[in-house]
């Protein structure tokens, strides 16, 4: 670039519309002329064709289609409209009505839980019930629920009353039992030593494990430092480039000026 | 001399050939309901707004979202478009008020982020079959180096030259697009074209073309 100065009327706005090709003929034959004797113009021109040549190996990169806005190109399945909670509340509704239609029977004995249909041929039951019409369901149910043999449940909660009445009970009498307190302190001081031995190597390993987080949080903390100190660094660059970009500008500006004045002090 | 160029004609949009509609009919029938023309609108006109993004906010995916922004505003906006302007203009204004936005927003000049480290093997799938690694790298040189110079033009002064450099608008149209005189945009090119030429000139890779 050259600092030299050319008083050509419009000059800037005339090199710009040569370079697109928007000279009306008339101007265009006068800038070729100009051109011919002016060096600054000449070498300006061919700059700023050297910059458009640059320009145009610049592609920006592949991008594949964007999805279209509109939805109309891959229809989505109807069901995928509706919304979740209808689905789930509809799924529920036929699991409903499926158990209804096939007479779902869910029951827990002796035999273990079992879930039954009533398309399911009870043949067990039938042969103990053969005074009954067809066994049917309703009455299978009444008279299942009254004999204690067939309510399982009620003979394990018996046991567990029992169990637990006994733990209370062998409790209470280890309570009035001096003899047996002492036993019991005898035998937790013998293990004293041993629990002290652990919970030491239990305090040392998480003394280790804190000290190893904290030396990671350190690093990651001098990495993020590092890291935020280069992306200043390079803001810091780019600020100056804009800076140098402006003031390149203002002395651009200020050249229009002086060709202005020259301009002016050339017709007078 | 260029004026009054249709901007669809300069070869920019690819229509599809099963469609031979013009714009204007295919927004009117969008407007009528018929979102297959819509559709049609986006294929013709999603690649030159997406490289208007690209080229004037410098980042791919934020690039990628203004697009399909401006054609999600496009579409609602559609039955209040009268047709005072060609439907490109007015596509072309959504996408720059949305880069304006978007830069606004950020605060700062739009910086194309550029990878310290470069990955061969993506190069590599990225490369045409024709060209040689060497060739790709310098390739990809070069585009760096033109969208850090970009970066560093103020935002009226890049657009201008996006848009008439890689989108062939007149001087006219692009007065008309950012609402400027005439001369304020050519003078904003002259500006814009010396800067990028004292930047280029900086680098190895492009110092050869600028004199």
């Amino acid at each position: 670039m050259t600092d030299m100065l050319c008083g050509y009327l419009d000059r800037d706005e005339t090199i710009v519309a040569f370079l697109y090709d928007d000279l009306d003929p008339a101007r265009r034959r006068d800038f070729e002329g100009h051109l011919l004797t002016c060096a600054v113009c000449r070498e300006e021109v061919a700059g700023l064709r050297g910059v458009r040549t640059t320009l145009a190996r610049w592609e920006p990169p592949a991008v594949a289609s964007l999805q279209s806005p509109v939805a109309a190109q891959s229809p989505q399945p109807w069901w995928r409209t509706i919304p979740a909670w209808a689905q789930v509340a509809a799924a529920l509704l036929f699991l409903g009505v499926a158990a209804g239609i096939a007479n779902l029977d869910v029951r827990y004995d002796q035999r273990g839980l079992s879930v039954r249909t009533g398309w399911s041929l009870d043949r067990s039951s039938g042969s103990g019930r053969s005074g009954e019409s067809g066994g049917s369901r309703g009455t299978e149910v009444a008279q299942s629920s009254s004999p204690a043999k067939d309510a399982p449940w009620r003979a394990d909660l018996a046991a567990l009353e029992r169990q637990l009445k006994t733990d209370f009970h062998a409790s209470q009498v280890s309570a009035h039992s001096s003899q047996a307190v002492a036993q019991s302190i005898r035998a937790t001081s013998a293990s004293d030593a041993e629990i002290l031995r652990r919970v030491r190597a239990l305090v040392e390993e998480s003394e280790k494990r804190q000290q190893r987080e904290l030396a990671l949080r350190v690093a990651e903390v001098l990495r993020d430092v590092t890291r935020q100190r280069q992306a200043d660094l390079i803001k810091i660059d780019r600020n100056i480039d804009l800076m140098q970009n402006k003031l390149g500008v203002e002395v651009l500006q200020q050249r229009q000026s002086l060709n202005y004045f020259m301009r002016v002090n050339q017709r007078q | 001399m260029e004026t009054g160029v249709d901007i669809a004609a300069r070869g920019l949009p690819r229509p599809s050939p099963h469609m031979t509609w013009t714009d204007e009919e295919l927004v009117a029938k969008s407007i009528r309901g018929d979102a297959d023309s819509f559709n049609e609108l986006i294929l013709r006109w999603e690649r030159p707004i997406y490289a208007l993004a690209y080229r004037t906010i410098g980042r791919e995916e934020d690039a990628r979202d203004v697009c399909q922004e401006t054609f999600l505003r496009a579409f609602r906006a559609l039955p209040g478009f009268r047709g005072q302007a060609k439907f490109s203009s007015w596509l072309y204004r959504i996408a720059l008020n949305l880069c304006r936005d978007w830069i606004r927003r950020e605060r700062r000049t739009p910086v194309v982020p550029t990878p310290e480290d470069v990955d061969l093997l993506e190069l590599a799938a990225a490369s045409e079959p024709s060209e040689s690694i060497e060739e790709l790298v310098a390739r990809k040189d070069l585009s760096r180096t033109v969208e850090r110079a970009m970066a560093l033009l103020p935002e009226e002064q890049r657009t201008a030259i996006v848009l008439k450099e890689y989108h062939g608008l007149t001087f006219q149209e692009i007065a008309d697009l950012v609402g400027c005189p005439l001369s304020t945009v050519k003078t904003r090119l002259y500006q814009g074209l010396t800067v990028l030429r004292r930047e280029l000139a900086k680098n190895p890779s492009t110092k050869s073309t600028m004199l």
